[in-house]
């Protein structure tokens, strides 16, 4: 079995998360177990699938700052993604690639994540339920979906953090709080950047690496028809405010 | 959620029924759409309902449903406490 590799591209909120959903159902129908690695263009916020969109979100101020917000179909928590700050990841393969238990199938492709950073020479933890940590740290945060026998994880990993950029964005439970949670995220996150001299490119060449480490693969694009798909599903689904404001 | 997760709870009532439900937070469900299953199954019981039939109900709604971060429990108190505000 021969994994598909997609090459780093840069795009909106919703067509990423389009394009991982026309691949797995490309996968569905038989295609190749792939592996993605993406960017984001504007930055953008994703929030998890059962959260709240006007909790979570500053819509204000994104639109103010250009910050594309979209609603995933996996769970987990609201993620800022700064276009410079970050490398995106997507598996999607058949369920029975991976072990049935979901939380050991976080950790076999977070432990892809730990051996890439690795080569970076940063040593780093899978953390239950879904992250991965540097000292305590959170460095990459993951969320799973399993539909139609399909196993869709993705994630990412921090290049940079800009926390205040982040919480301009992101809105906190209580507002008196706000400082005081502000400071708790910079001391619970952390990035390659705060621990090693790398760009965002080394961190993506490392992530390739470590990826397709003793697997059979061949790099290739999206086909046709999941562009196709994925533009349809931009447009009527993660681009749609039915979809966004669900919740 | 001890273990960080975050789950909320709006319910709407009526008349001593639950009128509306609808849970939100950073957790994870799978398959996610069992969510509108739980939801429903809590639409139109007494508000003054047991919190220990109200996890019974969770579960049964839940069915081979995999919830992580929160548990039927939690749901279930994180629902009555909703419904007493």
């Amino acid at each position: 079995m021969k994994w598909r590799i997609i090459k780093y591209s840069e795009n909106d909120a919703s067509t990423n998360m389009a394009i991982d959903e026309a691949v797995s159902e490309s996968v569905a129908a038989g295609g190749p177990p792939t592996i993605r690695f993406y960017g984001w263009k504007p930055s953008a916020v994703s929030i998890g699938y059962f959260q709240s969109i006007e909790k979570e979100v500053d819509l204000e101020k994104c639109s103010d700052m250009g910050v594309g917000v979209v609603r995933r179909r996996t769970g987990g928590g609201a993620v800022y993604h700064d276009n410079e700050g970050e490398v995106t990841y997507s598996i999607i393969g058949r369920e029975e690639l991976f072990p049935k238990d979901i939380i050991a199938s976080y950790k076999l492709i977070c432990g892809w994540i730990c051996e890439s950073l690795s080569l970076l020479d940063i040593s780093s933890q899978f953390k239950p339920i879904n992250d991965i940590i540097v000292g305590g740290k959170k460095i990459s945060g993951n969320a799973q979906t399993r539909r139609g026998g399909v196993l869709l994880q993705h994630g990412t990993v921090l290049c940079d953090v800009n926390v205040d950029k982040m919480f301009s964005v992101l809105k906190v439970p209580d507002e008196k709080v706000k400082d005081k949670m502000i400071k708790t995220v910079k001391e619970r996150v952390t990035s390659v950047k705060q621990q090693r001299y790398a760009t965002k490119h080394d961190v993506y060449t490392a992530l390739m690496r470590g990826f397709t480490h003793e697997k059979e693969f061949y790099v290739d694009s999206l086909t046709p028809e999941e562009i196709k798909r994925a533009m349809e599903l931009a447009e009527t689904r993660y681009g749609s405010r039915e979809w966004n404001h669900m919740r | 959620m001890p273990n960080g997760k975050l789950v909320c709870f709006s319910v709407k009532a009526h008349d001593g029924r639950v009128t509306r439900v609808e849970i939100t937070g950073d957790f994870f469900l799978h398959p996610e759409d069992t969510i509108f299953k739980v939801e429903e199954y809590l639409t139109g019981i007494p508000a003054d309902i047991r919190e220990n039939e109200v996890a019974s109900m969770v579960r049964e709604a839940l069915g081979d449903a995999q919830l992580i971060g929160a548990t039927p429990e939690d749901f279930a108190r994180i629902f009555k406490r909703a419904v007493s505000r």
